[in-house]
């Protein structure tokens, strides 16, 4: 059977951006974390993605993590500086 | 009147302890003994090991010894640079061209202000520093620049069982994470491929540390100040004995939204620090 991919929306928490993000159930939250990243210029960081409260783990995928379609997922800096 | 005066000084007094108007001024605690949750007492015997001397750590020794922490070993390998002076109490411009150890001077501001000598310095890597350091302490305050080292001190944290308080900022956002051993997730539950990338940039393709990536990252110091103030203030809870009042585990500060929201993370089962 052919996965089925569905929309989420990604937000840029440090500028508000938002972009929309094509999926499948498979994907991890790394892969999330990265594609927004690269998006928007970040690749020198590190990052989290939150969905309300709850920051997800990077090895789980989306299914497992509980994303589903129109759900709305915020991508937060974990700065490196002390 | 003089009569009456001497009659009533010849009594007995029933009271043992006398008091003057204004004593309490006396007393440099008085203030925070007058907050109900604080243990001033438990706060000063208090074992603090701080990780890092930079501007968190500068800000956070600032914090610990006017909150009267007493027994603060402060951990840091760098020399002052110039550009470390619009976010550190501590240092001077003298500091930089002598090239004087940054764990040395916040240990003699933290004694300048304590009035007495509550803090010693060790100017060696976290990760060459013998494990009785994590032992030997109550509490970590983790004031760290980069993931290595604070996966290092984690994990030595977790593994000494003690209280971890990690800040880390850029710009005008940071975050607190509060890692409770043998509860909850630590700081690695939190970290994903990204942190993991950020921290192979330290290393050359053989694992030798040949490659300094060190990007200049954007800092100020009214960021530093709300963190290392919230990151003194969970230590103080958790020395008093209210650990309910602390954070679950993370809070996430945004000083140009002015957004302040604590987040959960969950612990991961595949955690490498859990399982050692």
């Amino acid at each position: 059977m052919v996965p089925l991919p569905f929309r989420i929306k990604v937000k840029n928490a440090e500028s508000g951006a938002t972009v929309e993000m094509e999926l499948e159930n498979d994907n991890t939250i790394d892969e999330v974390i990265e594609s927004a990243a690269t998006f928007w210029n970040k690749e020198m960081g590190a990052y989290v993605v939150r969905k309300g409260k709850k920051v997800l783990r990077g090895t789980m995928a989306l299914a497992d993590a509980g994303v589903r379609e129109d759900d709305m997922l915020e991508l937060v800096p974990d700065p490196e500086g002390g | 009147m003089t009569q009456v005066i001497c009659a009533i000084s010849s009594l007995p007094l029933p009271m043992e302890e006398m008091i003057r108007p204004f004593d309490f001024d006396g007393d440099r605690f008085d203030r925070s003994r007058r907050i109900d949750w604080l243990d001033v007492n438990a706060i000063s015997q208090t074992k603090v090991l701080m990780v890092g001397a930079g501007a968190l750590g500068n800000e956070a020794g600032k914090n610990l010894a006017l909150s009267g922490f007493r027994n603060i070993t402060v951990v840091d390998m760098d020399t002052v640079a110039v550009s470390n002076l619009s976010r550190c109490l501590f240092f001077r411009e003298s500091d930089a061209a002598d090239e004087r150890f940054k764990a040395e001077l916040v240990a003699d501001g933290i004694n300048g202000l304590a009035g007495g000598r509550s803090a010693r310095a060790v100017t060696a890597p976290i990760e060459e520093a013998a494990s009785d350091l994590f032992r030997g302490s109550d509490v970590v305050l983790g004031c760290l620049d980069n993931v290595l080292a604070r996966t290092h001190v984690n994990g030595q944290s977790y593994r000494a069982g003690k209280l971890y308080v990690d800040g880390g900022m850029e710009g005008l956002t940071g975050r607190v994470m509060v890692v409770r051993p043998p509860d909850g997730a630590c700081l690695q539950c939190g970290m994903n491929k990204s942190h993991a990338k950020v921290a192979s940039l330290r290393f050359s393709c053989t694992g030798v540390e040949t490659v300094f990536h060190e990007p200049r990252l954007a800092a100020e110091i009214t960021t530093t100040s709300v963190l290392a103030a919230i990151m003194v203030r969970e230590i103080a809870k958790h020395t008093s004995g209210r650990d309910d009042l602390m954070l679950s585990n993370m809070l996430y500060y945004d000083g140009k939204q002015n957004r302040m929201e604590e987040l959960e993370i969950s612990r991961n089962p595949d955690c490498l620090v859990h399982h050692n």
